[in-house]
């Protein structure tokens, strides 16, 4: 069921806010901004793991929620500005899973960017992704903010290029999320000297949204939920009014506020994965803020699976979750408590048993 | 003669009573033997990793340890429980050939597959430590 | 595979009211294989508001023309269905774009309607007097005329209402009509004995080897529920299951687009669901406006599916076979078709063999209560 909650509605109402004929209820896309003119949304489409089996075939789980992904950010009206892409189109970064992915991407009515993930990256480095997308970090500015997309999946140069015997090899090392031979997730110098003369032009009353598939914070190292200089780059992030960092990679609803910057995780269209704590022989530290999604039913391959519009009020995020076969979820900025909040369920005795029963 | 023979027979198992006490008796295990048998076990709980990563179960490539990176929301503790998904209560193995038939697309495996316990043994020491929740949703 | 045998725990269902100046009478246990039929605390069942039910239920003059009823659709000899017509007939035999489900073991489900557009019994009865391919009535106000005034109703509604006259309104009149569906429960099947009585001789070999395919190879458990102590067949959500949708695919933006300009109050999506095909199409999410109902209907029970066909919310599918097919297919009708781009990601292909279908054809077969068995006898598939 897919009703989404009035809540934002009734906050919003008195605030001048562009009614819009829309396909969403008609709360989700109302938009407070100090100039009506620059009201927009975007959509966020991430992890979709094409997976190749043989010739033409491929593992039509995965192929089915990109699908229905693409097609159903393509119902959005009012469309949204562009869509993003959050990284891991492909499962081992072949040729043959990035052009089935490309296709797919190729259906959405609204132009897109993407963002680099691992399992894109390590069979050869980003090389054909480049020639499909551009480059693995930029930036651009729409409307009064300011966008960044990192390539936040980086390893250390030993585990890159002299670790393993061959290319396959050392995809199909780091495709292992639970691997113990993988090696964490990180920005790395280069890419955080650049990031800092890019911020440079920015002032600081400008909002800033930063696309990115590892988290950019510390969640768990065993599932590289995990961006080794993650402190560095939010010292970088911090002195900004207003920042969110967007992020992949983790399969799972998760948010967090550290210091100024906000951080919301995105759904994958391909599986879920479990909460870190859910394994017994871990000590995540887990976004508190978070909670979590419901517990998915294997039976629906779509379950705890799914896309995000995102609109941005003054700056700051207020994320929809679009969930398959559940309930809706919503996590938006919170002004007065100055945290990301889910609309619904922030509150404890607001829980439902799917959000605890893992 | 059958006193004669059965005197000779109790001698015999004296004797034989004896013999093994001197090597030691049935249930005396010694801290060697509890290591070596943990390390039996551990053999299985290996082969049953290889297995969770194996991309061969099943006949799409996807392999187990996708959606359950290190064996995480299999919940082998609430074991038996009633499972939906087959419409009655079941043991952890059969939740596992469900699995393999369904998210791998391929066969179960067939009762008396040493494969299966590995299996459940993988996951049963991922999971250790966890108090039994038998019945559990 | 053990069965467990709680015979003894339907015996021990019985629900007793306490019988109250002859108001009430003690519910029925129910049947092999059901739970209780859950009863709404301002509606309790009495064998004279059954019975002013079943007249209400049977009266054609609750119709423009005179020449439709509930009845008229929902037919006691044909298992409360139509078969075989596909859509519904209403006044001068127009017809709708929806199957009538049936109304046995409705008293069961939480929302009624194949897009479940309606909470209660109570509430879906309604309906149907209003809509221009069913009763064709403009109000209801002729059916009030008609049970304020009829000598034989009066008593009647005198006696299980204590209301005359202008006291009499829809609400004692549906709370009737649903009060007589309730007492439409069926279970006692053949599978029934099977799973919950441990008797293995009441299914054929073809039978059982269809349960092993509906819980496994089949999948279809998960939707079509069965559990240890009881069966439902439906777990009462709403899936696309790739019939019908896949002819408005590539209409789905501007439909959707369309339909939720509208705005639609529930009584004019009532109208326009049955009246325009295309928009019977979106399902659903013609009531919940979410995407993720695009082309989603109820699961229908599969109680006595064998004597209701024709089957989906189309009454496309002629037979239990032309069904197993479609599901084989992973969700299209003919095999190789484009798979729409909604569909539930409960449904794909699942490469039955021709004797897998006939065993789960036959399985479903073992599915009929035995009130309904001279039908499946008849032929009617």
């Amino acid at each position: 069921m897919c009703l989404f909650h009035r809540s934002r509605r009734e906050f919003l109402k008195g605030a001048g806010a562009l009614a819009a004929v829309s396909t969403l209820p008609v709360s989700m896309v109302e938009l407070v901004f100090a100039d009506p003119g620059q009201n927009f949304t975007f959509a966020y489409i991430s992890d979709s793991h094409i997976q190749h089996i043989a010739g033409k075939n491929f593992v039509r789980n995965w192929d089915r929620g990109l699908i229905r992904a693409v097609a159903e950010t393509n119902l959005l009206n009012p469309k949204p500005d562009f869509v993003v892409f959050g990284g891991d189109l492909a499962q081992l970064g072949t040729k043959e899973e990035l052009d089935h992915g490309a296709e797919m991407l190729a259906r959405l009515a609204r132009p897109y960017r993407c963002v680099m993930g691992e399992h894109d990256y390590y069979l050869d480095l980003g090389e054909y992704w480049s020639e499909l997308f551009g480059p693995h970090h930029y930036s651009w500015d729409h409307k009064g903010v300011h966008f960044v997309t990192l390539n936040s999946i980086l390893t250390y140069d030993d585990w890159t290029h002299k670790r393993w015997p061959t290319a396959q090899q050392r995809m199909l090392e780091m495709a292992g999320l639970d691997n113990p031979n993988g090696s964490p997730f990180m920005i790395g110098d280069a890419q955080r000297a650049w990031l800092r003369k890019d911020l440079e032009a920015v002032s600081k009353n400008t909002p800033v949204v930063v696309f990115s598939h590892s988290p950019i914070q510390k969640i768990y190292k065993g599932w590289n939920f995990w961006t080794e200089d993650a402190e560095e780059v939010q010292a970088l992030l911090k002195p900004f009014d207003s920042v969110t960092v967007v992020y992949g990679h983790v399969h799972q609803i998760q948010y967090n506020q550290i210091d100024r910057i906000s951080f919301h995780a995105v759904m994958a269209t391909a599986w879920p994965w479990p909460y870190p704590e859910t394994y017994a022989q871990a000590k995540p530290h887990m976004p508190k803020l978070t909670v979590p999604m419901n517990r998915a039913d294997p039976f629906f391959e779509r379950d705890a699976t799914g896309w995000q519009l995102i609109d941005l009020d003054t700056g700051r995020v207020a994320m929809s979750y679009n969930l398959y076969n559940n309930t809706n979820r919503k996590v938006a900025y919170n002004r007065e408590t100055g945290r990301p909040e889910d609309a619904a369920y922030q509150s404890p005795d607001k829980r439902i048993p799917p959000q605890s029963h893992y | 003669m059958l006193k004669k023979i059965a005197g000779a027979v109790v001698v015999v198992t004296a004797l034989a009573g004896i013999a093994v006490g001197l090597s030691s008796r049935a249930d005396e295990f010694t801290a060697e033997d509890l290591k070596r048998w943990e390390g039996e076990y551990m053999s299985v709980v290996k082969i049953g990793r290889e297995l969770w990563t194996s991309p061969t179960l099943g006949t799409n490539g996807v392999a187990c340890a996708q959606c359950h990176p290190n064996g995480a929301n299999t919940h082998p503790e609430t074991y038996p429980k009633f499972q939906q998904q087959l419409g009655r209560v079941i043991a952890l193995r059969e939740m596992i050939n469900w699995c393999l038939q369904n998210p791998l697309e391929g066969k179960p495996l067939e009762a008396g597959d040493a494969r299966m316990v590995a299996i459940e043994a993988y996951l049963a020491y991922e999971r250790r430590g966890v108090p039994m929740a038998p019945g559990k949703h | 595979m053990r069965r467990i045998w709680i015979g003894l725990v339907f015996a021990v269902a019985v629900v007793s009211l306490a019988a109250a100046a002859g108001e009430r009478a003690p519910a029925p246990s129910s049947p092999l294989g059901l739970p209780p039929v859950p009863f709404p605390d301002d509606n309790p069942q009495s064998d004279e508001k059954v019975a002013l039910g079943e007249k209400l239920f049977n009266d054609k003059r609750f119709s423009s023309t005179g020449t439709v009823s509930c009845g008229t659709c929902h037919a006691a000899e044909k298992a409360f269905t139509d078969g075989p017509l596909r859509v519904s007939e209403g006044i001068r035999k127009l017809t709708g774009t929806r199957n009538a489900p049936t109304v046995v073991n409705a008293a069961y489900f939480r929302t009624l309607f194949w897009d479940g557009r309606s909470p209660s019994l109570e509430d879906q009865a309604l309906h149907p007097f209003l809509n221009p391919v069913e009763m064709g009535l403009e109000d209801h106000q002729p059916i009030l005329d008609i049970v304020r005034s009829d000598s034989d109703y009066a008593q009647r509604f005198q006696a299980v209402f204590g209301k005359k006259g202008n006291a009499i309104t829809m609400r004692e009149v549906t709370q009737a009509i649903a009060a007589f569906e309730r007492t439409k429960v069926a279970g006692n099947s053949a599978f029934d004995r099977y799973w919950f009585e441990n008797d293995t001789s009441a299914l054929t070999p073809a039978q059982q080897r269809g349960f092993e395919l509906f819980v496994n190879q089949g999948r279809c458990v998960s939707c079509h529920r069965v559990e240890q102590t009881q069966a439902l067949f439906t777990d009462q959500r709403f899936h696309n299951v790739g019939v019908g949708i896949n002819a408005i695919q590539d209409g789905v933006p501007a439909l959707a687009g369309e339909f939720l300009r509208a705005k639609a109050t529930l009584s004019e999506v009532d109208i326009k669901v049955l009246t325009d095909k295309r928009t019977s199409e979106l399902g659903r999410f013609a009531v919940s406006r979410g995407f993720d109902d695009l082309g989603s209907f109820k699961t229908p029970t599969l109680r006595n599916v064998a004597v209701t066909a024709p089957y989906m919310h189309d009454g496309s599918l002629k037979t239990l076979r032309d069904v197993m097919i479609h599901y084989n297919n992973g969700g299209v009708t003919q095999a190789g078709d484009r798979v729409n781009d909604f569909l539930s990601g409960g449904i794909r292909p699942l490469n039955l063999t021709e004797a897998q279908i006939d065993d789960l054809v036959a399985f479903m077969e073992a599915l009929t209560s035995p009130e309904f068995s001279r039908l499946a006898q008849g032929g009617g598939k």
